[in-house]
């Protein structure tokens, strides 16, 4: 074996640490909870470590290096085990690292007291190892092994309180959906292997791909890969699965929804930018999925009444604009670099977002916001400072992070042809200003006690997630108890902490933007303002907030939004599109009913049914054989002498 | 390897009921040594020279050119290692057992005696004859230490895998007559150039013939029958081994004897096989009761492997041999996970089960792994399988490719409901009361779970030794 790259190993143990972890604690320690989290820390602090060391040492080279290993080699199938690194896998490299740290550490304080803590870290640890090894893997095939496991470790983290019936649903959910996009992805794979011969994400993106494949080929794999891409990041019509993905503890939304799992389809998009933009009918197609997205899951949030799932769906368009922006930057022979800092500033705020939701669940035991503000939400100082920064982010405010990098994605879309997805890109950042500062004004400013509109928001949640919430009461409540190990509170420490860092990184991130894109591409691109869009995009964001602000915030606000204007449209929105319904109707309908029954009908009936009839013939003529073997002697010897006699007759004439 | 469970079936038969320690002690060795021995052929097979090594080659009765020759290579060390695997863990699932305990061994190793003897024969006429050894003692088994139904399912399943031995005999003497040679030594009669029409008569036969045992669809109900039936370990040999007896013959005998017949009913395989993927896992999909919910999932896994087979090409038949291996041990794996829980619960049902993550965590820990690994999740040895045949898929038949591939969301949905409704959600309070695996029954779980992930994260290891013989076989066709 030859020697070695350090940086080989480096990245290696970065994969392989956490994965160790996660073996030894699902084996030797779950039942230790201090000891999980021990070696669960240890093994994330490592991989912290690791990747701001090679972010620091390969800091202004940006030529890939690509260090492989054979890992199985068959004959038309080669995997190699390695790692790529380049500008855009070290960047996503430092991200995931230190959200997934940060997020253990908040961890510590959230589900202090739950008898799963080992597990959870475990779990945690899974998922650290799965999306490291995403980001850095030189080839697809691997990329797509970390892209199972991602999925694996979410259904895990996701159905993490499994005794509750709706979250082991969303678990699975979450699992089966994702897996539905992963088989058009594999398929895409399999017709990259037949034809082109090569899964190195570098070779996929020279421009030999163009010249050796069809481009009808070229683009059904394409869109084949974008299936992937869709059910990971959540994109229409197989984003059903990310809301009900809330049921799993808040942290673990915080990190599937900041960096990890659903940046990873976004991600894969931005890792082979070169492939997909040699496809202009792929990329036209993702831009319309995208956009739709983003319209409906914008409509979704307006409405929702559960903080986690304003979120969620904020998270939803904000991918969907990620995918707007590279999609057009990829018809405009733009760069990939609006749609990646959008992903790279999202991680950031949407981390502190869903954290300092935790902070109020965690303290609160609900997740109606309406509830919270009824509780005083306004007092717990920290989380609702971080949270307003957050939300002055999403909503793309100057000077937070949100701003520079969503200028940057209406930036590429003003320069397509059709005005078209510009203005939906501004509709949307208008509906989100909207949606986020309505739950800012609603914790900000509770409305008395007898005010009217308390009718409507007391009644406990509908739907599913009205079951969770007295599993999390409970949760929330049983910390502090003392049980087994831990004693006295959860650290608040290690809740507030993660909150100042990810609230100073939102308010510092959007002044790297030139430093960054030097970073990636190798070169910056002095950017002449669009005063004009600037103005329009920030003029929209500020419309969308004092709306909000008329709706939920002032003092004689009903807290009504202007949709219950148009009952049909909010109704239309509350049940988010029928989305849901349509995929329950499919499930039952068609795959349990229709194939399912039928297939398990014609299995009992038609084939073991026709098997049990041939047996059933054999017994019957052997009864009748049987009856011939009479005990009447005479009938036996009559038959006999007949039979003998054909022989002979047969015999005679043969002659 | 095929000596000590003949050894250990003969002290056995010496020894009384009532020494029931001794009596597992006995199996147990006996099957410890197969594994041992059959993980020194795996590992001590030597990759660069290739062919047949370990030979061992006496003439029996040379008039009809029957001779004793044995020997491992490529393709069927990995089966070798499977079988030492699956007995070795099977005696230590079946340790609880109280009734019979003698003859339940005897017959057990007798069973594997001739599984063994399948996989390594070279020799046509011992092929066969071990083939029946390996199959007979399944009837007494189910029957005498069987549950559901066993009565109608034992029955059902030997008269099966007779009629499928009824096509294997003619194709096997049509074959032998035919050549000229008098010599059932498969490697002489390899060299025959058949003529095509006597080949394609004879494949399909043998396709037939062993396919029935291979669960090809539409023969394939007899095995969740016979796996609901049967004593836990019979299952796991059942699903682990036996059915790869039946690929394997096909692979072994029908596609390596007649490859003119194998080109001209490849696209027949490859439909049924495509069929019984899917059917497999929708037919699953409405199942309520644990084993006949593992059974159709080995119709479907099982499909794969014919897939792989019917695709012709190297990739394929890696992933083929690679998937039957995979899916013996996840088999294994997940029947003592099931027999485990029966043997508590006594009921399979699972709406009846619920919330076996919180009463039994270790055992429920068996069962996910299984279940997951079954689902094609990264990590476990199934996924590299499933991989390689489904690109080969994809090349050969396009469409088919594609639909087993569409198979595997509905296999995940298929896998996770069963995880959901039986060990998430509020537990059962009946069952509340119930232990969880002790260390030592655990042992034999963890050595399954111990060679999927390791076959998962170093699949070189397996795929090396299955190329050195898979090149040169698929040179000859």
């Amino acid at each position: 074996m030859p020697a070695l790259d350090p940086l080989f190993v480096l990245c290696a143990a970065c994969v392989i640490l956490p994965l160790l972890a996660f073996g030894g604690i699902m084996i030797f320690t779950w039942r230790r909870p201090f000891l999980s989290l021990g070696i669960s820390l240890a093994a994330s602090t490592a991989c912290l470590i690791i990747a701001w060391y090679i972010f620091w040492q390969r800091w202004g080279d940006p030529t890939p290096l690509v260090l492989n290993v054979d890992w199985l080699v068959s004959d038309l199938v080669r995997v190699p085990f390695g790692f790529l690194l380049d500008p855009v896998s070290q960047l996503m490299l430092v991200l995931v690292a230190t959200i997934s740290f940060l997020i253990q550490i908040y961890s510590i304080g959230y589900m202090w007291g739950d008898p799963g803590f080992g597990r959870y870290y475990a779990d945690l640890s899974l998922f650290a190892m799965a999306m490291l090894g995403l980001v850095i893997s030189s080839g697809l095939l691997q990329l797509f092994i970390c892209w199972e496991l991602v999925g694996l470790a979410s259904y895990l983290l996701i159905g993490f309180w499994y005794e509750k019936f709706s979250a082991s649903e969303a678990g699975k959910k979450a699992f089966v959906v994702t897996r539905f996009g992963d088989i058009f992805f594999f398929m895409g794979l399999a017709i990259l292997v037949i034809f082109y011969g090569s899964l190195d994400i570098a070779a996929i993106n020279a421009a030999a791909v163009a010249q050796k494949m069809e481009p009808w080929l070229l683009t059904t794999c394409a869109l084949l890969i974008f299936g992937g891409i869709c059910g990971k990041s959540a994109q229409f019509p197989i984003h059903v699965w990310l809301p009900d993905a809330m049921e799993g503890p808040t942290p673990v939304s915080a990190l599937l929804h900041s960096a990890t799992m659903v940046a990873a389809g976004v991600y894969l998009l931005t890792r082979l930018f070169p492939f997909f933009a040699a496809s202009p009918p792929a990329m036209t197609y993702i831009l319309a999925v995208a956009s739709l997205t983003y319209v409906l899951s914008s409509t979704v949030g307006m409405v929702a009444r559960d903080i986690k799932q304003v979120w969620a769906y904020s998270t939803i368009s904000q991918l969907a604009m990620m995918a707007m922006g590279l999609a057009a930057a990829g018809l405009a022979h733009g760069t990939l670099f609006a749609g990646y800092f959008h992903l790279t500033t999202h991680a950031g705020f949407k981390a502190l977002l869903f954290l300092c939701a935790g902070a109020f669940i965690h303290h609160y035991g609900t997740n109606s916001f309406f509830m919270m503000s009824k509780g005083g939400a306004r007092h717990l100082t920290i989380p609702m400072v971080t949270v307003t920064i957050g939300a002055l982010a999403l909503a793309g405010i100057f000077p937070f992070s949100g701003f520079f990098s969503k200028e940057l994605i209406l930036g590429n879309l003003w320069h397509l042809d059709n005005k078209l997805w510009v203005s939906i890109g501004l509709l949307g950042a208008f509906l989100t200003a909207y949606y986020t500062f309505r739950v800012i004004f609603v914790l900000l400013f509770p409305r008395p006690e007898d005010h009217p509109a308390w009718d409507k928001y007391h009644e406990p949640l509908a739907g599913g997630h009205g079951h969770g919430h007295g599993h999390e009461e409970e949760e929330a409540h049983g910390h502090g108890h003392g049980a087994g190990p831990f004693s006295g509170h959860a650290p608040e420490w290690a809740i507030n902490l993660p909150l100042i860092i990810l609230a100073g990184v939102t308010l510092v991130l959007g002044f790297l933007q030139g430093t960054l894109e030097r970073f990636l591409l190798g070169e910056s691109h002095p950017h002449e303002m669009n005063y004009l869009l600037l103005v329009l995009a920030v003029g929209l964001a500020l419309a969308g907030i004092g709306l909000a602000w008329w709706d939920w915030g002032r003092k004689g606000a009903s807290w009504e939004g202007f949709l219950s204007k148009v009952p049909a449209l909010e109704h239309f929105f509350i049940q988010k599109w029928y989305m849901d319904h349509f995929w329950r109707w499919f499930l039952n309908a068609v795959i349990y009913n229709l194939f399912s029954k039928t297939f398990t009908y014609n299995d009992r009936r038609v084939v073991d049914g026709g098997v049990d009839a041939v047996a059933l013939g054999c017994i019957g003529s052997g009864r009748f054989l049987s009856f011939l073997q009479t005990a009447l002697l005479q009938l036996n010897l009559l038959f006999m002498v007949l039979v003998l006699a054909g022989v002979g007759i047969y015999l005679l004439m043969g002659r | 390897m095929l000596l000590s469970p003949v050894v250990g079936i003969a002290i056995l038969l010496c020894l009384k009921e009532e020494q029931r320690f001794l009596i597992r002690a006995v199996a147990l060795v006996a099957a410890g040594i197969s594994f041992a021995l059959s993980i020194y052929t795996f590992a001590g097979y030597d990759k660069q020279l290739g062919g047949i090594q370990f030979v061992e080659k006496y003439p029996w009765v040379e008039a009809f050119g029957i001779s004793y020759f044995v020997g491992v290579e490529g393709m069927n060390a990995p089966l070798l290692l499977l079988t030492g695997i699956v007995i070795f863990t099977g005696v230590l699932t079946m340790w609880e057992l109280q009734t019979r305990v003698k003859e339940y061994f005897i017959f057990q190793l007798a069973l594997v005696t001739g599984v063994f003897g399948v996989f390594m024969s070279y020799d046509l006429f011992f092929f066969f004859l071990f083939y029946e050894i390996a199959v007979v003692p399944m009837y007494v088994l189910i029957l005498v230490w069987g549950s559901t139904r066993r009565i109608y399912a034992a029955m059902k399943l030997t008269l099966y895998l007779m009629a499928g031995s009824g096509l294997i005999i003619p194709g096997m003497l049509l074959l032998y007559s035919s050549s000229g040679l008098f010599t059932f030594d498969m490697l002489k009669l390899h060299g025959v150039p058949f003529s095509p029409w006597i080949q394609n008569i004879a494949f399909v036969l043998l396709f037939l013939g062993f396919g029935v045992l291979a669960a090809v669809w539409p023969f394939h109900t007899w095995s969740p029958v016979g796996h609901v039936a049967a004593p836990t370990a019979v299952s796991m040999l059942h699903a682990g081994v036996l059915m790869k007896l039946g690929s394997f013959a096909i692979l072994r005998v029908a596609m390596y004897l007649c490859p003119l017949g194998f080109q001209y009913w490849a696209q027949f395989m490859a439909l049924l096989a495509a069929i019984g993927i899917v059917y497999g896992v929708f037919v699953g999909l409405a199942q309520t009761d644990l084993k006949y919910v593992i059974g159709y999932s080995s119709v479907s896994h099982m499909g794969i492997v014919s897939l792989g087979l019917a695709t012709g090409t190297v990739d394929g038949l890696n992933g083929a041999v690679f998937q039957m291996f995979a899916h013996g041990v996840m088999t294994a794996l997940f029947f003592s996970a099931v027999g485990f829980i029966y043997d508590r619960t006594h009921t399979r049902e699972i709406h009846e089960l619920g919330g076996f993550s919180r009463i039994m965590p270790v055992a429920s820990a068996f069962f996910i792994t299984a279940a997951l690994c079954g689902a094609g999740v990264p990590g476990m040895a199934s996924f590299w399988a499933e991989l390689l045949v489904m690109v080969a898929a994809v090349k050969v038949f396009p469409l088919r490719g594609l639909l087993a591939i569409a198979a595997l969301v509905v296999g995940a949905l298929f896998a996770l409901r069963v995880v959901q409704t039986t060990f998430y959600n509020e537990p059962n309070p009946k069952f509340e009361h119930f232990e969880d695996v002790s260390p030592f029954l655990g042992l034999p779980r963890m050595i399954l779970i111990g060679f999927l992930v390791f076959f998962g994260i170093f699949p070189q290891y397996m795929l090396g030794l299955i190329k050195t013989s898979i090149v040169p076989f698929i040179q000859g066709l």
